[in-house]
């Protein structure tokens, strides 16, 4: 069977067709996953809905509250975003380390949160930067925290005839440090684990910590927080001693699977070992400049 | 099926293709161009590599329809078909090729490097070839000849 290209001219028109192809449709993003995906048999839609003529699913909007990204912003396109680099330059630091330039070229934001690969190398990073899914669907829309919206192996809270949007990330404090780490065999690969960290210095108490953000891929069916570890950073003095357990700590919170790429054991002691070194880069950012520039 | 309008090496084509169909299908399939190579089709090994409005892309993961009006290059648009041009010519004199299944790739990444980065130092040649693979040169007689070219040589 022949899959149909669905090309709408914005946002209502492809939301329209999203709920008319609710049960063989796909949205169609960068594609640098879904066509590999549909060669290799793994889906075959019935028809592709090209979400790359929406307009508004472009541009990348500074507002009071925090910076909103559209959905098809090219990886390439948030390393050349220069309020990405001024504000959030760990969003736009790992969006660099995805994959290969031809994939970078092409792969969106909203393209690699939705396809939700374990080790890919934006959700770690959006997590930490408390990131939100901005979902709409004909009728209307809702906004998912993403520590929600990863719900399972390549599984999302996206429904059927829901479209994500934006990204909605916060304005990290202006004295934050964001650090994103990557373990790779060959740097265009996925994450063994990908360790992203937010750390927000206490102004009042140099070297202590007022609090810390923690995000992980590569380690569980989903990127997660480690959210058990940010409580015990939060008003920690973050020396060797401190990162050190908080690797530790981080190590339990995780739930890694064994592919040929790692075994689960050895992803765990790779998050001990990357979640240090993350929060000791962050913590040698923060005392060199007084601040962190995240 | 669908009525494709694509400008291949400047050239206006009009090529009948199923509504899906990839880049490199079409490219290989129905316009004989078959410069860009069928490699792994997982988007691995950038065999397929053609420049879409100056961009490095892999064929083999790349609509078809989404390139209507944009500018698509492919190896053959390199040089007259018959003098080749100074990077192709410094691929041969670097002994850039051997088994030349990745030449077309690495030369097409290549440009939409030199052209983005004119100056590129090794290692921005390294990252700029990321989404090429060679199995036969080693990579070193592929980065001489893209620093040789940088060099005006």
């Amino acid at each position: 069977m022949e899959c149909k290209l669905i090309r709408p001219a914005d946002l209502d028109q492809a939301l329209a067709a999203r709920e008319e192809y609710t049960d063989d449709g796909l949205p169609i993003a960068g594609g640098q996953s879904l066509l590999v995906m549909m060669r290799n048999r793994l889906v075959s839609p019935g028809a592709l809905i090209d979400l790359e003529p929406v307009e508004a699913l472009r541009g990348i909007e500074v507002q009071s509250t925090g910076i909103s990204i559209g959905a098809m912003n090219t990886c390439r396109q948030l390393i050349a975003s220069p309020v990405l680099r001024e504000e959030v330059g760990v969003l736009p630091a790992a969006a660099r380390q995805v994959s290969s330039t031809a994939v970078r070229n092409l792969g969106t934001i909203g393209g690699n949160v939705c396809h939700n690969e374990p080790g890919a190398d934006l959700p770690p990073v959006l997590l930490a930067l408390n990131g939100q899914a901005v979902l709409r669907r004909r009728t209307h829309g809702r906004e998912v925290p993403l520590d929600a919206f990863f719900t399972g192996y390549f599984e999302t809270a996206l429904e059927p005839d829901e479209i994500l949007c934006r990204i909605d990330i916060e304005h990290p404090p202006a004295n934050a440090a964001g650090v994103y780490l990557k373990h790779a065999i060959s740097p265009e690969d996925l994450a063994i684990v990908g360790i992203a960290v937010v750390v927000v210095p206490d102004a009042q108490r140099p070297g202590a910590v007022a609090e810390a953000r923690i995000g992980i891929g590569g380690a569980a069916p989903v990127p997660l927080r480690a959210t058990r570890t940010e409580a015990a950073l939060k008003g920690a003095v973050l020396d060797e001693k401190t990162a050190r357990a908080a690797g530790e700590m981080a190590s339990t919170e995780v739930d890694p699977g064994s592919d040929p790429h790692a075994s689960a054991g050895y992803r765990r002691r790779m998050v001990t070992v990357f979640v240090r070194r993350a929060l000791m880069q962050a913590a040698g950012r923060i005392e060199e400049n007084g601040h962190g520039a995240a | 099926m669908a009525l494709l309008d694509l400008k291949v090496n400047g050239q206006e084509v009009r090529v009948e293709a199923p509504d899906t169909a990839l880049l490199l299908d079409v490219l290989r399939e129905r316009l004989f161009l078959t410069g860009a190579k069928r490699g792994c089709e997982t988007s691995h090994c950038g065999c397929c590599t053609v420049r879409v409005d100056g961009m490095a892309v892999h064929g083999c993961v790349v609509l078809a329809a989404r390139c209507q009006g944009k500018a698509i290059t492919t190896v053959e648009g390199c040089g007259d078909g018959m003098e080749l041009d100074r990077l192709q010519r410094l691929f041969l004199e670097h002994g850039a090729v051997q088994c030349g299944y990745c030449g077309p790739g690495m030369l097409m990444a290549a440009k939409a490097l030199l052209e983005r980065n004119p100056q590129p130092t090794l290692d921005e040649v390294k990252k700029g070839l990321d989404g090429n693979l060679c199995r036969c040169t080693g990579y070193t007689p592929i980065f001489d000849a893209i620093l040789a070219y940088s060099r005006g040589e």
